[in-house]
């Protein structure tokens, strides 16, 4: 098995070391310079990449040590896509700007490959970039504009091809869409609905293309990912533990990412018990196609503890593999 | 003296001035005494009771010159729970996201010392503030209580010892702040059982403040929160706010205060788009149970910006008493 880091992590050290936090402060009282801080930024990214390493990680993010909230390189790669208002996400104590639309969504691009090209540039570790799937999008944008769902779901899910499409030659591996906003019932659209935006999503990939569910219940929307060509589908099984089970009875027609470490609460979970649970997916879904990971990024942890997360993910995979090292980019 | 209508009160942090930030950074290294800390915290609580009442201000708040953080201050002074390393909550700010660790147990009287400073400093009323149990809960990590519910149930007991104790020191207005009540859509109701244990018996004015969420997935059922008074967010949604509460009528036992200037943005509100935004609240609540104030508390804000926003609402509400001869 392999195991992968999903999203966001924490921006400041659990001990010494470079911070985003305390930079961003120095620079706004005016004690560093536009470099000092975008350096900081380069250094903590770098941190994040080199526990990943660390920990034998197969497949990281950058740890999205840039980026304001999930939005954040959406509103500035997408004209007329605009930071706006304070939002609770979802169900966590943490609030993103939530964007509005104020026209029709142009692409520009140019952040998101700037921000992926340097990760890449940072670490041996394969690097994804984890984006807003077309429904979450959805869900968390104000709509001003178009007043008219299915236009403004047909031109989301171009603008994000064309994201996705901006990541080529910048040696991001692969691109992962995070549909919280399906897994919440935050969005409820049809399952074919879901297989023909997704369809239109991932055809022809110019990244190889994963879906992640998360915060929510992912099984009713596995058959909408059926006949897909994805590199890999992240179920969360902190929230339905079942989940498990049925890709150990039924099989997967694509690899399975299953989000087995709780990236919301501290408390750490027995490698032995996991070892457990997942020994017999592995048997059904071969070594190959089984992903390892938190259920959603680390950034909600404090830093310490989603360490710790990290850690407990490289000993599961010794005790799973035998060995901290597989293959790397076999994805 | 508080007007009878269309009232003005503020949420409940106020921006820490630089020599008090100077200070708790200094005492938590151990350069300066407990007593130097406090008498700092007494300096700049004074300063924010005179600024609103220079403004004019009827129903006043302490400022919370004593707390970092509105969940982490009542975790750092009750047993059961530890602290953590910081987690951040948005942009740049971060707080120390307490771990429930044992059965939560209070310290009644806690916030009576900063409330009895701040009121003897004015003769305007000045609001006792708590945390709710529902938002301590879904604000900490959990690895004692076997559910949310028991968590929560368990702290609206402590959160209810506070407020009588802040009855018995003669507080005439008590709020406590849900921020996180409308997370969770289906746990509405454990919100609204607790709030009910946390306001039981008590004969204050009972007020809470709720910010930043998806108020139409728990409207109406939110006017069922056992409190006097709602205090809602409404500026940062440019006043959507209004078209969900016009779908229903306003109960007659209860007030609202309306936030009208963003507390997260350094643009500072104009007149006429506060006054707009509280007639447009106007049409739906009577001046008599209106009150009106920032979206939430002004801790993030700079003084001056802090200021400048006070100051609008209150030529706001000022002229709109005049315009519509309201007391």
């Amino acid at each position: 098995m392999k195991t992968c880091l999903v999203g966001s992590y924490p921006k400041i050290p659990a001990g010494s070391g470079p911070s985003v936090r305390t930079a961003i402060q120095r620079f706004e009282a005016g004690d560093i310079s536009p470099r000092a801080l975008h350096e900081t930024y380069r250094d903590v990214t770098r941190r994040v990449l080199a526990l990943a390493e660390a920990h034998a990680v197969d497949l990281t993010t950058d740890g999205q040590i840039r980026w304001n909230d999930l939005m954040d390189p959406l509103t500035r790669d997408v004209d007329n896509f605009r930071a706006a208002g304070l939002l609770r996400l979802f169900d966590n104590n943490f609030y993103y700007r939530h964007p509005v639309i104020t026209g029709r969504l142009q692409f520009q691009g140019g952040t998101l490959a700037y921000w992926a090209r340097e990760a890449v540039s940072l670490t041996s570790v394969p690097v994804m970039v984890a984006l807003p799937g077309p429904y979450t999008v959805l869900a968390l944008a104000e709509d001003q504009s178009y007043h008219h769902r299915d236009r403004l779901l047909a031109d989301i899910v171009e603008v994000l091809r064309l994201e996705a499409e901006s990541l080529v030659n910048t040696g991001v591996r692969e691109v992962q869409w995070d549909e919280p906003g399906l897994a919440t019932h935050s969005a409820t659209p049809s399952l074919e609905e879901v297989a023909s935006v997704y369809g239109d999503l991932t055809q022809n990939p110019p990244v190889p293309m994963s879906v992640a569910l998360y915060w929510g219940s992912s099984s009713p929307w596995l058959r909408a990912f059926e006949g897909l060509t994805l590199n890999r589908l992240s179920v969360d099984v902190v929230h339905e533990p079942p989940l498990l089970r049925y890709f150990a009875e039924h099989g997967a027609p694509y690899p399975v990412g299953f989000g087995v470490l709780n990236a919301r609460e501290v408390r750490l979970e027995s490698v032995d018990e996991l070892t457990r649970q997942l020994e017999p997916v592995i048997r059904r879904l071969g070594e190959d196609a089984v992903l390892v990971h938190p259920n959603s990024g680390l950034e909600l942890l404090p830093p310490d503890r989603a360490e710790a997360k990290v850690a407990l993910l490289g000993q599961l995979k010794v005790t799973l593999s035998g060995s901290p090292h597989s293959e790397r980019g076999g994805n | 003296m508080m007007h009878k209508t269309l009232r003005t009160t503020s949420v409940g942090s106020f921006p820490k001035p630089e020599s008090l930030q100077r200070m708790r950074v200094r005492y938590r290294r151990g350069d300066v005494s407990y007593e130097e800390l406090k008498a700092a915290e007494r300096e700049a609580t004074e300063r924010v009771i005179r600024l609103q009442e220079r403004l004019g201000y009827d129903l006043l708040v302490h400022g919370e010159m004593e707390r970092g953080d509105m969940v982490a201050y009542f975790a750092e002074h009750w047993q059961g729970f530890s602290e953590s390393l910081p987690v951040r909550s948005y942009g740049n700010r971060y707080y120390r996201k307490p771990i429930v660790e044992g059965p939560v147990q209070g310290n009644p009287g806690l916030t009576v010392e900063s409330w009895k400073l701040a009121q003897s400093f004015t003769q305007q009323p000045v609001k006792g503030m708590l945390t709710g149990p529902y938002t301590i809960c879904d604000w900490s990590f959990n690895v004692h209580y076997p559910d949310r519910r028991a968590l929560v149930l368990d702290l609206a007991r402590v959160v209810h010892e506070e407020a009588k104790a802040l009855e018995e020191a003669g507080a005439k207005f008590i709020q406590i702040d849900e921020p996180a009540i409308s997370t969770r859509p289906e746990e509405i109701d454990l919100a609204i059982e607790a709030m009910g244990i946390v306001t039981e018996g008590l004969t204050a004015h009972t007020i809470s403040h709720v910010c930043y969420g998806r108020f139409d997935l728990i409207y109406p059922a939110l006017l069922d929160l056992p409190v006097t008074q709602l205090d809602l967010e409404a500026a940062n949604g440019h006043f959507a706010l209004l078209e969900l509460l016009s779908r229903y009528p306003w109960p007659q036992d209860k007030e609202l205060a309306l936030g009208v200037v963003d507390v997260h943005s350094h643009r500072v509100e104009s007149v006429d788009e506060v006054k707009a935004g509280i007639r447009r609240a106007l049409e739906l609540i009577p001046p008599e149970r209106l009150y009106v104030d920032p979206d939430c508390g002004l801790k993030t804000r700079t003084w001056e910006e802090a200021e400048a926003k006070l100051t609008v609402i209150a030529e706001a509400v000022q002229q709109l008493r005049d315009e519509e001869g309201l007391s």
